[in-house]
């Protein structure tokens, strides 16, 4: 006979804390608040083991337990009746816990520390709902978050995002119609690209929607944060009650810190939302090769179901492959070095930009502007504005400067164009690139350029 | 001669702030069972509190505080996940009288405005069967921190 459990996966998204009853040997009952409960199989169920604690002494002694946990749609509680099974330290149900774990962790500066051990792995025997906990009650209550959207809707958002995305005719619409089509249609407010970097394990920010600033050219290391961990995990990962978890982690956090376990240091900075209550990031790839990360952020609790999650799946292979084809597309049909033109009138203002050779850094009146490659081809184009007066260049004449040491093969020059252009615009545009068609663009400067090259 | 509480004045003024509040049980056999509770009074010698646990809850509780006393009270506020967990013997029961569901109601209040200030709005507001209430008093046997964390499960205070 079915449990019904399959039923009850809103219930292991993490909003309500879930609870653990077990009993020791010697007869003395515990109740234990329970960091992660996943859905396994129709009869199995997988609790996370991080802390050595009195809960897993007793199932040492006494293999059976009752795990309570609630359903935020409904808030009826269900009584899972449970005998404990095994422990895994790898696989699918231990990775899905693990990277769950990990991006709360990364956020809190944790990480190492509030880890997932085991899943500990329980036979379930018997579902009852809870009678306290009853959800049947009063259903006119507004419930905690939407209803999943309907498979027909999910399916038409998808062929009318798909659409908008063939239509776009450069990586910078491409990228622009991605996130205003996640919102458009499937009315996900808060979305950012980040595009894996010529840096070994980094990505940088290169696309985003609904924030106050675009965040263009942000680096996010391998393992930081939720775009972080999806690249390093190279698996979506979805969080649909940060904020619980993050408390749950804040406050292992301050007793693992009053016994010198970890400082305040490795706290990682939040992109975009401070306080996001959910997060879907999915991976990129193209044949095992990461392009990217996307991420989407609600301030809405379980904003993000399962249905929305196996849709931004599906859209993220598509996407994959549309960006890197437009990555590679950069090579086609480029025209020959536009004639040298002379620069516009300044407006008096004086600008100075230094480059920092050994780190390859740009600062603009003493701000950090942009670093690696796109700092390297910002310095090329500033140096040829000041010698030569010229104002047009090519990506073609970018690619066969060996000075800027491109690689020799998808070397992704437009990305690296793309991301210079939105750090530039944010800067206030005293210095901008102006795109003049195809493999063309333009250096357009306000003011008089101070140019300072230190080793 | 004057026994020491079990349980201070800050941890007492901590349990009674309303907090999320649950209790768990055992049968014969060992087999564990719990429940939600609405409330907790920490009586003034700190070595007995009065859990209010809903009259609503699975049977299999109240039948085994019945037949066996032993009791563990779980408590952990929503707003950091500072918890505590008390351990005892159940020493009898009995309906909540008028000013006992009033303290009851205080605290969920309490409760409630915490899941709010968390994220979690009009959950369990209307459709929870909390009250009434029995009135379990337990006898302290041991106190013990729960906060999430190495230490989770170390004796208080």
């Amino acid at each position: 006979m079915s449990l019904g459990l399959e039923r009850l996966t809103s219930c292991f998204q993490g909003i309500i804390p879930a609870m653990l009853y077990t009993c020791a040997a010697d007869g003395t009952p515990n109740a234990a608040f329970l960091s992660h409960v996943e859905y396994v199989d129709a009869t199995h169920v997988a609790l996370s083991f991080q802390f050595f604690n009195k809960s897993r002494r007793n199932i040492a002694e006494n293999p059976h337990a009752v795990v309570h946990v609630t359903d935020p749609d409904t808030a009826q509680g269900w009584a899972l009746r449970v005998t404990f099974d095994r422990s895994e330290i790898s696989g699918p149900i231990f990775d899905a816990m693990h990277w769950r774990i990990e991006a709360i962790a990364s956020y809190c500066g944790m990480k190492g520390v509030f880890k997932l051990l085991a899943a500990d792995i329980y036979t379930v025997e018997s579902v009852d709902p809870i009678p306290e906990e009853d959800g049947q009650a009063d259903r006119s209550a507004p419930p905690l978050r939407a209803r999943p959207p309907d498979p027909v809707f999910t399916m038409k958002a998808l062929q009318d995002l798909s659409q908008q995305i063939n239509t776009a005719d450069c990586l910078e619409h491409l990228l622009d119609s991605i996130v205003v089509g996640l919102k458009q249609h499937f009315n996900f407010s808060h979305s950012m690209i980040a595009l894996a970097s010529e840096k070994p394990g980094t990505l940088v920010m290169i696309a985003s929607r609904g924030y106050p600033q675009s965040g263009a050219g942000a680096e996010v290391q391998f393992g930081e944060g939720i775009i972080g961990l999806v690249a390093e995990a190279r698996k979506p990962i979805r969080i649909s009650g940060l904020l619980r978890g993050m408390l749950h982690a804040y406050a292992a956090k301050r007793r693992a810190e009053e016994k010198g376990w970890c400082s305040d240091e490795r706290r990682v900075p939040l992109p975009g939302l401070d306080n996001p209550s959910s997060q879907l990031g999915v991976p990129l790839m193209v044949r095992g090769e990461l392009v990217g990360v996307l991420c989407i952020e609600s301030e809405t609790p379980y904003r993000f179901h399962e249905e929305d999650k196996t849709a931004i799946e599906l859209l993220g292979s598509y996407l994959a492959v549309a960006i890197q084809n437009m990555q590679l597309r950069g090579d086609e049909a480029e025209p020959e070095a536009a004639p040298v033109d002379t620069a516009p009138a300044g407006s008096g203002t004086r600008h100075e930009l230094i480059y920092h050779r050994d780190e390859e850094v740009v600062m603009l009146d003493g701000e950090y502007l942009i670093r690696s490659l796109p700092a390297r081809i910002l310095w090329k184009l500033l140096e040829t504005y000041q010698r030569e007066g010229r104002v047009e260049f090519t990506n073609r004449e970018l690619r066969l400067d060996k000075s800027l040491n491109l690689p020799g093969f998808k070397d992704n020059l437009e990305t690296r164009l793309l991301l210079l252009r939105r750090r530039l615009d944010q800067k206030g545009g005293a210095i901008r690139l102006v795109p003049k068609g195809r493999g063309r663009f333009a250096l357009a400067v306000s003011g008089a350029l101070e140019l300072m090259a230190r080793d | 001669m004057t026994s020491v509480p079990m349980i201070d004045e800050i941890l007492a003024e901590f349990l009674q702030s309303g907090l999320g509040i649950h209790v768990g049980t055992r049968n014969e056999q060992l087999l564990p069972a719990g429940c939600r509770a609405t409330a907790i009074k920490v009586e003034d010698d700190g070595r007995h509190v009065v859990v209010f646990v809903p009259k609503s809850a699975a049977p299999a509780v109240f039948e085994n505080l019945r037949t066996n006393g032993r009791i563990a009270v779980s408590m952990a506020r929503p707003a950091d996940d500072r918890a505590a967990q008390v351990k005892g013997l159940m020493m009898f029961s009995w309906d909540a009288n008028p000013d006992e569901e009033a303290l009851a109601r205080a605290q969920w209040a309490g409760f409630l405005a915490q899941l709010d200030g968390i994220g979690l709005p009009g959950i369990a507001t209307s459709s929870w069967r909390v009250f009434p209430c029995r009135a379990v008093r337990v006898k302290v046997t041991a106190v013990f921190n729960q906060t999430p964390g190495p230490d989770a499960g170390a004796a208080l205070p």
